[in-house]
């Protein structure tokens, strides 16, 4: 049986028993166990911060989408003032969904079962035929409103726990959060969507897609080879790598911190260097964003991004800018230089959610970005090379989401759920000389080390 | 405006009064030519297929939004989409496949089966191009899966005369699902 203390598995194992922190290996029975992923369902979805959407799907007051938080189903909302909210989409009378839509606006939801009405913030308005008293006289107006959740507002992106008491969202993103800054809050004008987020359904536990998502680079190399071959990293022969070698893209500096938020920062000056023809060691930090500037931005807008950070965040910004990363527990973030067949480059910035609907099952979310101040044209182009390799028929994308079904069908065999994932790959570097940034972070050939601190807090979490 | 960027080039109107009939020579026509481009890609010859493309198509896929009845305009996202492909995207999609040992999501390929039905063709102000609509239903099997991925939408073409056939200058596909019910659109639609 479950118990809240210590969980423990029907079967007698406790969730400790799948993972070993010594020889750093998980059982793949946590890929699809059904208990362990109501454990999770509470443990972490409800209890953790979650991504739900950018301020700017919702940019009126009234604006409303429907969303899910871990198996919940929410609204978040704009409310007159502009105060944005995160709500729980059930009727407090009879448990109906409050709204069965995608997204809308009105400044009063109606339960279309028997009526009862709330304002944005979730603030019960009443049942018809008022003076009748359809809601009865036991419980006041503000113990029938919607279950509100907590709110966190970053850099446009709309995060919310259940855990009203518990760590702020900077706790909780502790050491990723002066790097995250970077790609986040970098402009004054903020990002924008470019449109509603992408959504499918991948027949997959959701662990399988988020641990990839803490910065994976081995999987590059193999899973994605096609980009070497054919793709937009495809060097002509006889230059660095050569054919479909994708090794060159795996050096670079990775950060892990305690709350499994991760990120691989890649090599920027051997980009510069590919790609302008110019020697980044005569260029100042401002002079290299402006030479190659990050995915969304142009040379106009490094002013006011050096105006916002902080000089040694520049200097991360210039020399190793984060790539990917994920958002524990269950987002991804990509900022991507991807050069193209003329030899300049588009950048691509997506955000994923791997939404959990079960343990065999969860939604691929994937909101296309910019900055609100990116010339129209450039929006244009990042939002199509963004289609065309992220997402639903991402050309790359398109791997991973074969991969994760079999990882999670495999998990189910008696024989096979014991045996382990395995994350041995680890740094031996330390910070590089001089890196000014916090957390935990290697330096060189992609490792493990960022996938494991995904599984260290699911752990922590689990067992807490 | 910022839309008319981001946004495909939007189809010619369809035009009631232009309708060419059904079983007419024309009619007949196009329908092979859908009949026989289904039959590519129900067998994977993308090469072939590729040849059928338009130098200037345009091909995109919409995402769907679940509306209110009086808001059934707005339940089609043609912003970010699923799709949104020109010839040379639509080529390097076609060349992973056919020139690459890495093409992970559709290799092993799919089994994929493609019915189309309700086909109605329009003629339009450019006498060479028609404007086609078509149901498809999409069936895909993946692995040894007991279950069919299914894809049911609604395909508006513009077909355009070259030489002793046609060939696709513009697909805009309609999904009916708001949440793709398949892991990934590693097939053409």
């Amino acid at each position: 049986m479950l118990t809240p203390a210590q969980p423990v598995l029907s079967d007698g194992t406790r969730i400790s028993d799948l993972i070993n922190l010594e020889t750093r290996e998980v059982q793949l029975r946590a890929l699809s166990d059904k208990e362990v992923y109501e454990l999770e369902m509470e443990r972490i979805f409800a209890r953790t911060w979650i991504f739900l959407a950018h301020e700017t799907e919702i940019p009126d007051a009234g604006d409303f989408v429907q969303r899910d938080m871990g198996s919940d189903s929410v609204l978040v909302t704009r409310d007159k003032s502009g105060e944005v909210h995160v709500v729980l989409n059930v009727c407090t009378h009879r448990g109906m969904k409050v709204s069965t839509l995608d997204s809308g606006n009105t400044q009063a939801h109606l339960c279309i079962y028997h009526g009862w009405a709330f304002r944005p913030n979730g603030d019960f308005i009443g049942a018809p035929v008022e003076k009748e008293c359809m809601h009865g006289k036991l419980m006041s107006k503000q113990q029938l409103s919607l279950k509100k959740a907590r709110v966190a507002l970053y850099g446009g992106l709309v995060f919310a726990t259940w855990n009203i008491e518990g760590p702020s969202f900077d706790e909780f993103l502790g050491d990723a959060k002066w790097y995250f800054d970077t790609l986040w809050c970098r402009t004054t004008r903020g990002m924008e969507v470019l449109g509603p987020p992408q959504r499918f359904m991948i027949r997959a536990n959701w662990k399988a897609a988020a641990e990839q998502g803490a910065s994976d680079g081995f999987h590059t190399l193999t899973l994605h080879r096609w980009l070497g071959e054919i793709g937009p990293y495809a060097k002509k022969p006889g230059t660095e790598g050569g054919g479909a070698d994708l090794t060159p893209e795996m050096y670079g500096v990775e950060v892990w911190t305690d709350h499994g938020h991760t990120m691989r920062c890649i090599d920027l000056d051997r980009k510069i260097r590919r790609i302008t023809g110019q020697d980044p060691s005569s260029l100042t930090p401002a002079q290299k964003l402006a030479v190659l500037p990050p995915p969304g931005l142009t040379p106009e807008m490094i002013p006011d991004v050096v105006s916002r950070l902080t000089p040694e965040q520049i200097r991360i910004m210039s020399s190793n800018p984060p790539q990917v990363g994920n958002f524990w527990p269950n987002g991804l973030f990509e900022f991507i230089y991807l050069p193209t067949a003329d030899g300049k480059v588009v950048g691509a910035m997506a955000l994923h959610a791997y939404v959990p609907m079960g343990p065999d099952k969860f939604m691929f979310m994937n909101w296309i970005l910019a900055e609100k101040d990116t010339p129209p044209e450039q929006k244009a182009a990042m939002l199509r090379i963004s289609c065309q390799l992220l997402g639903t028929s991402g050309m790359v994308e398109q791997d991973d989401s074969d991969t994760w079904p079999h990882q999670t069908i495999v998990a189910k065999g008696a024989v096979s759920k014991h045996i382990t994932m395995k994350y041995q790959a680890m740094y031996e570097t330390g910070k590089p000389e001089g890196w000014p940034g916090p957390g935990h972070v290697g330096s060189g050939f992609t490792k493990d080390d960022t996938n494991w601190s995904f599984w260290q807090y699911w752990h922590e979490l689990m067992i807490a | 405006m910022i839309a008319n960027l981001l946004e495909p080039t939007p189809l010619p109107v369809t035009v009631r009064a232009n309708r060419v009939a059904v079983g007419s020579p024309l009619y007949n026509e196009i329908l092979e030519f859908l009949y026989d481009e289904a039959e590519m890609l129900d067998n994977v010859r993308l090469g072939e297929w590729a040849e059928l493309l338009a130098p200037d198509i345009e091909y995109n896929v919409p995402l769907r939004l679940t509306k209110p009845m009086r808001q059934q305009g707005g339940t089609v996202i043609r912003t970010v989409q699923h799709m949104h492909d020109n010839h040379a995207s639509l080529m390097l999609r076609v060349r992973r496949i056919t020139d690459t040992r890495s093409a992970w999501g559709e290799d092993p390929p799919s089994r994929t089966r493609r019915m189309v039905s309700n086909v109605r063709v329009y003629k339009t102000d450019k006498p060479d191009e028609y404007k086609v609509q078509s149901y498809l239903m999409l069936t895909r099997s993946r692995f040894d899966f007991d279950y069919f991925d299914l894809l049911p939408c609604d395909r508006h073409d513009v077909l355009r005369r070259q030489g002793g056939s046609f060939q696709l200058a513009r697909r805009e596909v309609i999904i009916d699902q708001s949440v793709i019910g398949t892991p990934n659109l590693g097939i053409f639609l």
